[in-house]
């Protein structure tokens, strides 16, 4: 099983369809909420050196954003 | 196996002509990315009619569910996009991004449209460094800066709002010399102490090393060109059609909208229609995209039992 992280805003539409996405297909993962934790929130910009949500972190690939594609390519979706 | 119909986008208008063509019993094909449309992003849409007040992300929701209320009177792909689309004998012939191929009878167009750039410099180099697009996504990563939102029209009106909460200092940008958004948004926004509007203001360069740091821009009366301080950009100027697997099937106007005909929603070419953000409809509105949509269907359904 990979190593899923994914760090949100409560407000933000497209880290609630990445979480759904993840939902629909059986994957776990660790949600930071970096509107409230200021530590994760340093750390998403430290890993991706940028200031929006979703930032996905697969097995220690970053991704920015949901795109489809490219998460369902490293998580090995069909 | 050839369709009677292949409706593209997951929108409002995708939607509506999904439901009609289900119940409608027409061997019908929907592609779509992901389901909502535009709105999606909106924190409140109270212009939806029968609904008081519903965020974007439970339009989004509910367009889906209602089509899929439907499904076994209806194909889905989602998370398709549609890149191609080819005449062939009796129809066409459409490919995705995923290499799945559809051929059909009939197409209606409802691939909306997508967020216009600035064009300017530093817009590229500094995306998601200070410069952002999604408000209700990352206002909170704004809080106690000093923010400009770019484009005074609805969407820049309402990333104003979404940045109420957050920033201390809020400067619209505005290219005419006056806002463009609803009267009722405008009042709400206008009320904001923290806010001022800069009219006949000309955005030249986003400005910033590592992070955006300002703005530079030209005032259209004057000519003189100024800078402005700020710690975050929002940009919210207009929109762009989604033509690009169509543009050389179909009529473009000079804004790259398809040209359609307001009573039956034909684009230039036999066997395909359009509807929604994506035509060269006068007014983009979610509920003027879903009363186009179903005209368009109803059209396609009496072309295919006439022949």
């Amino acid at each position: 099983m990979k190593k899923v992280v994914i760090y949100t805003t409560p407000t933000c539409v497209y880290c609630k369809m990445t979480k759904d996405y993840f939902d629909k297909n059986g994957v776990t993962y660790e949600e930071h909420n970096v509107q409230e934790d200021l530590r994760a929130r340093q750390e998403m910009v430290d890993k991706s050196h940028q200031l929006g949500v979703p930032v996905i972190e697969i097995d220690g690939e970053i991704f920015v954003g949901f795109d489809r594609s490219s998460l369902a390519k490293a998580l090995g979706i069909q | 196996m050839m369709y009677e119909l292949v409706i593209i986008g997951g929108g409002p208008a995708g939607i509506a002509a999904g439901v009609y063509a289900a119940r409608k019993k027409m061997k019908t094909l929907l592609i779509a990315d992901s389901f909502g449309g535009q709105s999606l992003v909106s924190a409140g849409i109270e212009n939806w009619i029968g609904t008081k007040m519903i965020t974007g992300y439970e339009l989004g929701k509910n367009l889906e569910e209602h089509l899929r209320h439907f499904q076994k009177d209806i194909d889905i792909w989602d998370g398709n996009l549609v890149s191609r689309v080819e005449k062939i004998d009796g129809g066409f012939r459409l490919t995705t991004n995923k290499n799945q191929m559809a051929d059909t009878k009939t197409v209606l167009v409802c691939s909306g449209s997508r967020r216009r750039r600035l064009g300017v410099p530093g817009e590229d180099r500094l995306d998601g460094k200070g410069l952002a697009w999604c408000s209700i996504c990352d206002a909170p990563f704004f809080k106690d800066k000093v923010v400009a939102v770019i484009g005074g029209g609805n969407a820049g009106l309402e990333a104003v709002i979404d940045l109420k909460p957050y920033a201390n200092k809020i400067y619209i940008i505005q290219r005419s010399d006056k806002l463009r958004g609803d009267p009722v948004t405008q009042e709400k926004v206008l009320a904001m102490p923290n806010l001022t509007v800069i009219y006949n203001a000309l955005t030249q360069e986003i400005l910033g090393d590592n992070f955006v740091s300002g703005i530079r821009y030209k005032d259209a009366i004057s000519g003189e060109e100024k800078t402005l301080e700020v710690g975050g950009v929002f940009v919210e100027v207009g929109s762009l059609p989604n033509i690009d697997f169509i543009k050389d099937l179909v009529k473009i106007d000079d804004y790259g909208q398809i040209v359609t005909d307001a009573r039956t929603q034909k684009t230039s070419l036999e066997g395909i229609w359009a509807a929604g953000d994506v035509t060269d409809v006068l007014y983009k509105q979610n509920n003027i995209s879903v009363g186009d949509a179903i005209r368009g269907v109803l059209n396609v359904f009496d072309y295919l039992h006439k022949k």
